[in-house]
């Protein structure tokens, strides 16, 4: 069916833009044909459509301007996983930096501890020598020393049969080493005092690590199975090494 | 999101990026607001990415978020308060007289003249114009830019093709 009436403005828009079905182009097409007037309207929209488009294009984007846009979409993803990876490494980073400094801390505090431990050694073997103090039982015979001990600690522990040469036993005392119970057995060697320290063997401050040597004494460790043993002296390292050895022997199940 | 969905992503908006700026300059009429806008739309469309449906027009999807991403910046809430009559039907001329063969004689063979009353279209006319005539969108698509009915888009068109060719008329012209 022809149309008789000139197109409506939006009807003709429709039409220049493509928005009319075929049947409804069509329709448009046949009027066209016959009327002179909308076909003229017709032919100044589409140029004024394709002017319009021409002016507006005007205006393109910068080379520069579109590059840098263009840079914003393609690395998007390639950008964040580097950042999860910078932060990755960067926490790994900060995790060793915090392992670096809780080992150097742990190290300052066993340091400080064995060093505090020394110390600890060195004022009771030196209060074991000052005049005014004697142990709490004063005997040279191990079978008075050791019973002594007996309910006073929550240990035991044997004393050697024979003790090494020019070495004689004192007496004993009951102390505190490291917060922990002790027994402190005197000893002499050539005439030298020498203070053995017995603790039940812990987890706590590795005595191994006890500097050899502090303040001209000598301080040698030594552990069985079950007990920490650790002998302060000013006599030569080397008599006080076969005490020691003699007092780890009389540890040893017999 | 996906590498697949931002490689896809990509492949959809890097041929859109001339358009998008080209439309984001005649929202701002600023080059470094135009580009600032287009690069806040690309980062606000990678988000949403997922919410995009596949099979429908990316391209009208990618315009509405650089039109909602202008009418919330400062220089889109100023240009918002611009009183726009067009959707009130009852202030509209609808008045279609019977147009005589001079009344096409506009001229388009002087480009500057059309460039300049494209300039002097009000902001929302020259607007759906844009996306009719440059960017090609369909009206249904240009419905879903503007969030307005096909309705409104059909009438806009009609009154921004009307008062273009009013600019154009040689004895307005004369005054251009």
């Amino acid at each position: 069916m022809t149309q008789t009436t000139h197109l409506a403005p939006e009807q003709l828009n429709a039409f220049i833009d493509g928005e009319l079905s075929s049947g409804e182009a069509l329709e448009v097409q046949q009027h066209l044909a016959d009327c002179r007037s909308c076909a003229l309207r017709v032919l100044s929209a589409t140029q004024l459509k394709a002017a319009t488009a021409r002016a507006a294009q005007r205006f393109a984007a910068p080379p520069e301007a579109l590059n840098r846009l263009a840079a914003q979409l393609r690395p998007q993803e390639p950008k964040k996983t580097a950042r999860v990876y910078q932060f990755r490494s960067m926490a790994w980073a900060a995790l060793a930096a915090g392992l670096v400094l809780a080992i150097s801390l742990l190290g300052w505090r066993r340091i400080h501890q064995t060093n505090a431990l020394s110390a600890e050694l060195l004022d009771q073997h030196l209060a074991t020598l000052s005049s005014g103090a004697s142990p709490e039982v004063i005997s040279t015979d191990r079978h008075t020393v050791k019973p002594w001990f007996q309910g006073k600690l929550p240990f035991s522990f044997n004393l050697p049969d024979a003790l090494p040469a020019d070495t004689a036993l004192k007496g004993g005392d009951l102390t505190y080493l490291n917060g922990q119970p002790a027994a402190l057995l005197l000893f002499t060697i050539h005439k030298h005092e020498v203070s053995v320290f017995l603790t039940q063997r812990t987890s706590g401050p590795t005595v191994t690590t006890l500097p050899g040597i502090r303040s001209g004494f000598a301080i040698h460790h030594a552990a069985t199975q079950d007990l920490q043993l650790i002998a302060v002296s000013d006599v030569d390292p080397a008599d006080l090494d076969v005490l020691v050895s003699a007092l780890v022997q009389a540890q040893s199940p017999r | 999101m996906s590498f697949a969905n931002s490689a896809t992503f990509e492949q959809l908006a890097l041929p859109l990026l001339p358009s998008l700026y080209s439309h984001a300059f005649w929202l701002c009429r600023n080059h470094a607001e135009a580009e600032d806008l287009v690069q806040e739309t690309i980062s606000k469309a990678l988000r949403a990415f997922d919410s995009f449906e596949a099979g429908t027009n990316f391209k009208a999807w990618i315009f509405r978020i650089l039109r909602n991403t202008f009418l919330t910046s400062r220089s889109g809430i100023a240009a918002s308060r611009t009183v726009f009559l067009e959707d009130h039907p009852d202030l509209l001329d609808t008045s279609d007289t019977s147009p005589t063969p001079e009344d096409h004689l506009i001229r388009l063979d002087n480009q500057a003249a059309v460039n300049e009353a494209l300039d002097r279209l009000q902001p929302p006319l020259r607007e759906v114009l844009l996306l009719c005539d440059v960017e090609e969108l369909k009206y249904k698509d240009i419905a879903l830019v503007l969030d307005v009915p096909i309705g409104t888009v059909m009438s806009r068109i009609s009154r921004a093709r009307r008062t273009l060719h009013q600019l154009l008329q040689p004895q307005l012209g004369e005054s251009l």
